[in-house]
Protein backbone atom coordinates (compact mmCIF):
# COMPACT_ATOMS: atom_id res chain seq x y z
CA UNK A 1 0.00 0.00 0.00
CA UNK A 2 1.46 3.38 -0.90
CA UNK A 3 1.72 6.36 1.46
CA UNK A 4 -1.35 8.18 0.09
CA UNK A 5 -3.58 5.13 0.38
CA UNK A 6 -2.24 4.51 3.88
CA UNK A 7 -2.97 8.11 4.84
CA UNK A 8 -6.57 7.88 3.60
CA UNK A 9 -7.12 4.51 5.29
CA UNK A 10 -5.93 5.97 8.60
CA UNK A 11 -8.05 9.08 8.14
CA UNK A 12 -11.13 6.91 7.53
CA UNK A 13 -10.39 4.79 10.60
CA UNK A 14 -9.99 7.95 12.70
CA UNK A 15 -13.28 9.30 11.38
CA UNK A 16 -15.07 6.04 12.21
CA UNK A 17 -13.60 6.07 15.72
CA UNK A 18 -14.77 9.65 16.20
CA UNK A 19 -18.26 8.70 15.02
CA UNK A 20 -18.31 5.72 17.40
CA UNK A 21 -17.32 7.95 20.35
CA UNK A 22 -19.91 10.56 19.42
CA UNK A 23 -22.65 7.95 19.10
CA UNK A 24 -21.79 6.52 22.50
CA UNK A 25 -22.25 10.02 23.96
CA UNK A 26 -25.45 10.42 21.90
CA UNK A 27 -24.05 13.71 20.65
CA UNK A 28 -26.96 15.48 18.87
CA UNK A 29 -24.66 17.66 16.78
CA UNK A 30 -22.83 14.61 15.45
CA UNK A 31 -26.17 13.00 14.60
CA UNK A 32 -27.21 16.14 12.76
CA UNK A 33 -24.08 16.06 10.67
CA UNK A 34 -24.49 12.32 9.97
CA UNK A 35 -28.10 12.84 8.88
CA UNK A 36 -26.92 15.65 6.60
CA UNK A 37 -24.15 13.55 5.12
CA UNK A 38 -25.98 10.28 4.54
CA UNK A 39 -29.53 11.52 3.94
CA UNK A 40 -29.73 10.99 0.16
CA UNK A 41 -27.85 7.69 0.15
CA UNK A 42 -30.02 6.24 2.88
CA UNK A 43 -33.30 7.35 1.35
CA UNK A 44 -32.23 6.08 -2.09
CA UNK A 45 -31.41 2.68 -0.61
CA UNK A 46 -34.71 2.52 1.26
CA UNK A 47 -36.72 3.58 -1.80
CA UNK A 48 -35.08 0.82 -3.85
CA UNK A 49 -35.45 -1.71 -1.06
CA UNK A 50 -39.12 -1.08 -0.34
CA UNK A 51 -40.21 0.18 -3.76
CA UNK A 52 -42.35 2.81 -2.03
CA UNK A 53 -41.41 6.40 -1.34
CA UNK A 54 -43.83 6.92 1.57
CA UNK A 55 -42.71 3.79 3.38
CA UNK A 56 -39.07 4.64 2.69
CA UNK A 57 -39.54 8.06 4.33
CA UNK A 58 -41.05 6.48 7.46
CA UNK A 59 -38.22 4.00 7.66
CA UNK A 60 -35.72 6.79 7.05
CA UNK A 61 -36.83 8.49 10.27
CA UNK A 62 -36.97 5.21 12.16
CA UNK A 63 -33.44 4.37 11.07
CA UNK A 64 -32.00 7.58 12.52
CA UNK A 65 -33.88 7.11 15.78
CA UNK A 66 -32.47 3.58 15.94
CA UNK A 67 -28.98 4.92 15.24
CA UNK A 68 -29.40 7.20 18.24
CA UNK A 69 -30.68 4.41 20.49
CA UNK A 70 -28.19 1.76 19.44
CA UNK A 71 -25.25 4.07 18.77
CA UNK A 72 -23.27 2.40 21.55
CA UNK A 73 -23.13 -0.80 19.50
CA UNK A 74 -21.15 0.80 16.68
CA UNK A 75 -17.48 0.06 17.34
CA UNK A 76 -15.93 2.09 14.53
CA UNK A 77 -14.11 -0.90 13.03
CA UNK A 78 -16.33 -0.92 9.96
CA UNK A 79 -17.54 1.86 7.74
CA UNK A 80 -20.37 3.81 9.33
CA UNK A 81 -22.41 3.58 6.11
CA UNK A 82 -22.27 -0.24 6.23
CA UNK A 83 -23.62 -0.23 9.79
CA UNK A 84 -26.24 2.38 8.90
CA UNK A 85 -27.50 0.41 5.90
CA UNK A 86 -27.60 -2.80 7.93
CA UNK A 87 -29.80 -1.04 10.51
CA UNK A 88 -32.07 0.31 7.77
CA UNK A 89 -32.31 -3.15 6.23
CA UNK A 90 -33.18 -4.83 9.53
CA UNK A 91 -35.85 -2.23 10.24
CA UNK A 92 -37.33 -2.76 6.79
CA UNK A 93 -37.37 -6.52 7.23
CA UNK A 94 -38.97 -6.18 10.67
CA UNK A 95 -41.63 -3.88 9.25
CA UNK A 96 -42.36 -6.19 6.34
CA UNK A 97 -42.54 -9.23 8.57
CA UNK A 98 -45.09 -7.44 10.73
CA UNK A 99 -47.15 -6.17 7.82
CA UNK A 100 -46.69 -8.90 5.25
CA UNK A 101 -45.27 -12.04 6.80
CA UNK A 102 -44.83 -13.92 3.50
CA UNK A 103 -41.72 -12.24 2.07
CA UNK A 104 -39.93 -9.09 1.08
CA UNK A 105 -41.04 -9.55 -2.52
CA UNK A 106 -44.74 -9.34 -1.84
CA UNK A 107 -44.57 -5.61 -1.27
CA UNK A 108 -47.63 -4.00 -2.76
CA UNK A 109 -46.79 -1.43 -5.40
CA UNK A 110 -48.46 1.89 -4.95
CA UNK A 111 -49.24 2.87 -8.52
CA UNK A 112 -50.67 6.24 -7.58
CA UNK A 113 -47.58 7.43 -5.76
CA UNK A 114 -44.81 9.11 -7.66
CA UNK A 115 -41.93 6.69 -7.31
CA UNK A 116 -39.09 9.19 -7.44
CA UNK A 117 -38.52 12.90 -7.19
CA UNK A 118 -37.43 14.69 -10.33
CA UNK A 119 -35.95 17.95 -9.10
CA UNK A 120 -35.02 20.73 -11.50
CA UNK A 121 -31.30 20.59 -12.26
CA UNK A 122 -29.29 22.99 -14.40
CA UNK A 123 -31.09 24.28 -17.43
CA UNK A 124 -31.77 21.41 -19.85
CA UNK A 125 -34.20 21.94 -22.69
CA UNK A 126 -37.80 20.84 -22.45
CA UNK A 127 -37.10 17.93 -24.80
CA UNK A 128 -34.10 16.82 -22.75
CA UNK A 129 -36.15 17.04 -19.59
CA UNK A 130 -38.92 14.97 -21.11
CA UNK A 131 -36.50 12.34 -22.38
CA UNK A 132 -34.71 12.25 -19.04
CA UNK A 133 -38.01 11.91 -17.22
CA UNK A 134 -39.12 9.13 -19.54
CA UNK A 135 -35.87 7.25 -19.11
CA UNK A 136 -36.03 7.65 -15.34
CA UNK A 137 -39.61 6.43 -15.28
CA UNK A 138 -38.62 3.47 -17.43
CA UNK A 139 -35.78 2.52 -15.12
CA UNK A 140 -37.92 3.12 -12.05
CA UNK A 141 -40.62 0.93 -13.54
CA UNK A 142 -38.07 -1.75 -14.29
CA UNK A 143 -36.68 -1.59 -10.77
CA UNK A 144 -40.16 -1.94 -9.30
CA UNK A 145 -40.66 -5.14 -11.27
CA UNK A 146 -37.54 -6.73 -9.84
CA UNK A 147 -37.62 -8.88 -6.72
CA UNK A 148 -36.50 -6.82 -3.69
CA UNK A 149 -33.24 -8.71 -3.22
CA UNK A 150 -32.13 -7.78 -6.76
CA UNK A 151 -33.30 -4.18 -6.34
CA UNK A 152 -31.29 -4.00 -3.16
CA UNK A 153 -28.18 -5.50 -4.79
CA UNK A 154 -28.34 -3.04 -7.69
CA UNK A 155 -28.95 -0.08 -5.39
CA UNK A 156 -26.04 -0.93 -3.11
CA UNK A 157 -23.66 -1.70 -5.93
CA UNK A 158 -24.53 0.77 -8.64
CA UNK A 159 -25.92 3.67 -6.64
CA UNK A 160 -23.90 3.48 -3.45
CA UNK A 161 -20.77 2.01 -5.02
CA UNK A 162 -20.32 -0.49 -2.19
CA UNK A 163 -17.68 -3.19 -2.42
CA UNK A 164 -18.78 -6.82 -2.50
CA UNK A 165 -17.51 -7.29 1.08
CA UNK A 166 -19.53 -4.31 2.32
CA UNK A 167 -22.61 -5.59 0.52
CA UNK A 168 -22.16 -9.01 2.10
CA UNK A 169 -21.90 -7.33 5.52
CA UNK A 170 -25.08 -5.31 4.98
CA UNK A 171 -27.19 -8.11 3.51
CA UNK A 172 -25.75 -10.96 5.55
CA UNK A 173 -25.22 -13.27 2.57
CA UNK A 174 -21.99 -14.71 1.09
CA UNK A 175 -20.08 -12.74 -1.54
CA UNK A 176 -20.91 -15.37 -4.19
CA UNK A 177 -24.62 -14.70 -3.57
CA UNK A 178 -24.03 -10.96 -3.77
CA UNK A 179 -22.30 -11.39 -7.15
CA UNK A 180 -25.10 -13.56 -8.43
CA UNK A 181 -27.76 -11.06 -7.32
CA UNK A 182 -26.04 -8.16 -9.07
CA UNK A 183 -25.74 -10.13 -12.29
CA UNK A 184 -29.28 -11.46 -12.22
CA UNK A 185 -30.71 -8.11 -11.23
CA UNK A 186 -28.95 -6.26 -14.01
CA UNK A 187 -29.86 -8.91 -16.57
CA UNK A 188 -33.52 -8.82 -15.51
CA UNK A 189 -33.57 -5.02 -15.60
CA UNK A 190 -32.06 -4.98 -19.08
CA UNK A 191 -34.51 -7.58 -20.31
CA UNK A 192 -37.37 -5.50 -18.94
CA UNK A 193 -36.07 -2.32 -20.54
CA UNK A 194 -35.71 -4.03 -23.90
CA UNK A 195 -39.43 -4.64 -23.87
CA UNK A 196 -39.68 -7.97 -22.20
CA UNK A 197 -42.11 -6.44 -19.67
CA UNK B 1 -18.32 -18.35 -11.73
CA UNK B 2 -20.03 -20.01 -14.67
CA UNK B 3 -18.10 -22.27 -17.06
CA UNK B 4 -20.00 -20.83 -20.02
CA UNK B 5 -17.68 -18.11 -21.43
CA UNK B 6 -20.57 -15.80 -22.39
CA UNK B 7 -22.17 -15.95 -18.99
CA UNK B 8 -18.79 -15.59 -17.32
CA UNK B 9 -18.08 -12.48 -19.41
CA UNK B 10 -21.45 -10.98 -18.44
CA UNK B 11 -20.92 -11.71 -14.77
CA UNK B 12 -17.48 -10.12 -14.88
CA UNK B 13 -18.99 -7.06 -16.55
CA UNK B 14 -21.27 -6.46 -13.57
CA UNK B 15 -18.35 -6.71 -11.12
CA UNK B 16 -16.41 -3.92 -12.88
CA UNK B 17 -13.55 -2.83 -10.59
CA UNK B 18 -13.44 -6.01 -8.50
CA UNK B 19 -12.02 -8.32 -11.15
CA UNK B 20 -8.38 -9.33 -11.34
CA UNK B 21 -6.03 -8.12 -14.07
CA UNK B 22 -6.08 -11.57 -15.70
CA UNK B 23 -9.88 -11.63 -15.72
CA UNK B 24 -9.96 -8.11 -17.12
CA UNK B 25 -7.65 -9.13 -19.97
CA UNK B 26 -9.71 -12.23 -20.68
CA UNK B 27 -12.92 -10.17 -20.62
CA UNK B 28 -11.53 -7.58 -23.03
CA UNK B 29 -10.45 -10.29 -25.46
CA UNK B 30 -13.79 -12.08 -25.23
CA UNK B 31 -15.87 -8.93 -25.70
CA UNK B 32 -13.73 -8.01 -28.71
CA UNK B 33 -14.53 -11.30 -30.40
CA UNK B 34 -18.16 -11.81 -29.26
CA UNK B 35 -20.75 -9.40 -30.61
CA UNK B 36 -23.50 -10.72 -28.33
CA UNK B 37 -21.45 -10.04 -25.17
CA UNK B 38 -20.33 -6.69 -26.60
CA UNK B 39 -23.98 -5.76 -26.94
CA UNK B 40 -24.60 -6.82 -23.35
CA UNK B 41 -21.68 -4.73 -22.09
CA UNK B 42 -22.87 -1.63 -23.95
CA UNK B 43 -26.44 -2.14 -22.88
CA UNK B 44 -25.39 -2.75 -19.25
CA UNK B 45 -23.34 0.45 -19.30
CA UNK B 46 -26.34 2.41 -20.54
CA UNK B 47 -28.63 0.85 -17.92
CA UNK B 48 -26.16 1.60 -15.12
CA UNK B 49 -25.80 5.21 -16.26
CA UNK B 50 -29.58 5.60 -16.40
CA UNK B 51 -29.98 3.99 -13.00
CA UNK B 52 -27.41 6.33 -11.48
CA UNK B 53 -29.15 9.28 -13.07
CA UNK B 54 -32.39 8.66 -11.17
CA UNK B 55 -32.51 11.46 -8.65
CA UNK B 56 -33.89 10.52 -5.26
CA UNK B 57 -33.50 13.35 -2.81
CA UNK B 58 -34.61 14.04 0.73
CA UNK B 59 -37.08 16.89 0.96
CA UNK B 60 -36.44 19.74 3.38
CA UNK B 61 -39.53 18.84 5.42
CA UNK B 62 -38.42 15.21 5.82
CA UNK B 63 -34.96 16.32 6.88
CA UNK B 64 -36.35 18.79 9.42
CA UNK B 65 -38.86 16.25 10.77
CA UNK B 66 -36.15 13.62 11.13
CA UNK B 67 -33.82 15.98 12.97
CA UNK B 68 -36.59 17.07 15.30
CA UNK B 69 -37.59 13.48 16.05
CA UNK B 70 -34.02 12.45 16.73
CA UNK B 71 -33.45 15.44 19.05
CA UNK B 72 -36.69 14.73 20.93
CA UNK B 73 -35.73 11.11 21.37
CA UNK B 74 -32.24 12.14 22.51
CA UNK B 75 -33.83 14.38 25.13
CA UNK B 76 -36.12 11.55 26.30
CA UNK B 77 -33.19 9.18 26.61
CA UNK B 78 -31.17 11.78 28.49
CA UNK B 79 -34.02 12.35 30.97
CA UNK B 80 -34.43 8.62 31.44
CA UNK B 81 -30.71 8.32 32.08
CA UNK B 82 -30.88 11.11 34.67
CA UNK B 83 -33.86 9.48 36.43
CA UNK B 84 -32.00 6.18 36.50
CA UNK B 85 -28.95 7.87 38.00
CA UNK B 86 -31.10 9.46 40.71
CA UNK B 87 -32.65 6.09 41.55
CA UNK B 88 -29.19 4.51 41.82
CA UNK B 89 -27.92 7.28 44.10
CA UNK B 90 -31.02 6.96 46.34
CA UNK B 91 -30.69 3.17 46.47
CA UNK B 92 -27.02 3.46 47.44
CA UNK B 93 -27.83 6.05 50.15
CA UNK B 94 -30.65 3.91 51.59
CA UNK B 95 -28.43 0.83 51.64
CA UNK B 96 -25.68 2.71 53.42
CA UNK B 97 -28.06 4.23 56.01
CA UNK B 98 -29.72 0.86 56.65
CA UNK B 99 -26.37 -0.84 57.24
CA UNK B 100 -25.23 1.97 59.53
CA UNK B 101 -28.48 2.07 61.53
CA UNK B 102 -28.60 -1.71 61.86
CA UNK B 103 -25.11 -1.75 63.34
CA UNK B 104 -26.02 1.11 65.67
CA UNK B 105 -29.24 -0.57 66.83
CA UNK B 106 -27.47 -3.87 67.43
CA UNK B 107 -24.92 -2.14 69.63
CA UNK B 108 -27.74 -0.31 71.43
CA UNK B 109 -29.62 -3.52 72.15
CA UNK B 110 -26.44 -5.21 73.39
CA UNK B 111 -25.84 -2.30 75.74
CA UNK B 112 -29.46 -2.39 76.93
CA UNK B 113 -29.26 -6.15 77.59
CA UNK B 114 -26.15 -5.59 79.73
CA UNK B 115 -27.78 -2.76 81.66
CA UNK B 116 -30.99 -4.69 82.38
CA UNK B 117 -29.13 -7.98 82.95
CA UNK B 118 -31.36 -9.87 80.53
CA UNK B 119 -30.15 -12.66 78.26
CA UNK B 120 -28.68 -11.54 74.92
CA UNK B 121 -30.75 -14.05 72.83
CA UNK B 122 -33.99 -12.45 74.03
CA UNK B 123 -32.80 -9.01 72.94
CA UNK B 124 -31.61 -10.53 69.69
CA UNK B 125 -35.12 -11.80 69.02
CA UNK B 126 -36.65 -8.42 69.88
CA UNK B 127 -34.13 -6.76 67.62
CA UNK B 128 -35.01 -9.04 64.68
CA UNK B 129 -38.74 -8.53 65.31
CA UNK B 130 -38.23 -4.76 65.27
CA UNK B 131 -36.21 -4.97 62.06
CA UNK B 132 -38.86 -7.10 60.38
CA UNK B 133 -41.83 -5.16 61.70
CA UNK B 134 -41.92 -2.54 58.89
CA UNK B 135 -41.64 -5.23 56.22
CA UNK B 136 -44.37 -7.36 57.85
CA UNK B 137 -46.60 -4.29 58.23
CA UNK B 138 -46.07 -3.31 54.58
CA UNK B 139 -46.80 -6.89 53.49
CA UNK B 140 -50.08 -6.98 55.43
CA UNK B 141 -51.17 -3.63 53.97
CA UNK B 142 -50.30 -4.72 50.41
CA UNK B 143 -52.13 -8.03 50.84
CA UNK B 144 -55.17 -6.23 52.19
CA UNK B 145 -55.15 -3.79 49.28
CA UNK B 146 -54.64 -6.63 46.79
CA UNK B 147 -57.63 -8.60 48.07
CA UNK B 148 -59.67 -5.39 48.14
CA UNK B 149 -58.79 -4.66 44.48
CA UNK B 150 -59.53 -8.25 43.48
CA UNK B 151 -62.93 -7.94 45.15
CA UNK B 152 -63.61 -4.74 43.25
CA UNK B 153 -62.56 -6.27 39.90
CA UNK B 154 -64.72 -9.27 40.53
CA UNK B 155 -67.76 -7.12 41.20
CA UNK B 156 -67.02 -5.05 38.09
CA UNK B 157 -66.81 -8.15 35.94
CA UNK B 158 -70.07 -9.41 37.34
CA UNK B 159 -71.60 -6.00 36.81
CA UNK B 160 -70.64 -6.19 33.14
CA UNK B 161 -73.09 -9.03 32.61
Amino acid sequence: MNATACYFANAMADENTEIARGLQRRDPDLLDSLIEKYQHRLLRYLVHLTGRRDLAEDLFQETWVRVLERGGQYDGRHEFSTWLFAIARNLTLDYLRRKQPSSLDTLSDDDDATPFDIPATGSPSALELTLQRERSEQISGGMEQLPAKYREALALRLHEGMSLEEMAAVTGVPISTVKSRIYRGLSALQAWLKGGR
Amino acid sequence: MSSDPHERARQLTTLSDEVSAAERTWLAAHVESCSSCRGFVESAGETIRSLRAIPITVSGSLLAATRMRVRQRALELQRRQERLQTIWVCAAAVTFCTAFNTALLWRGFAWLSQRLSHSTPLFGLVFIALCLAPAIGAGIILLARGSHSAGQNGSLELGGF
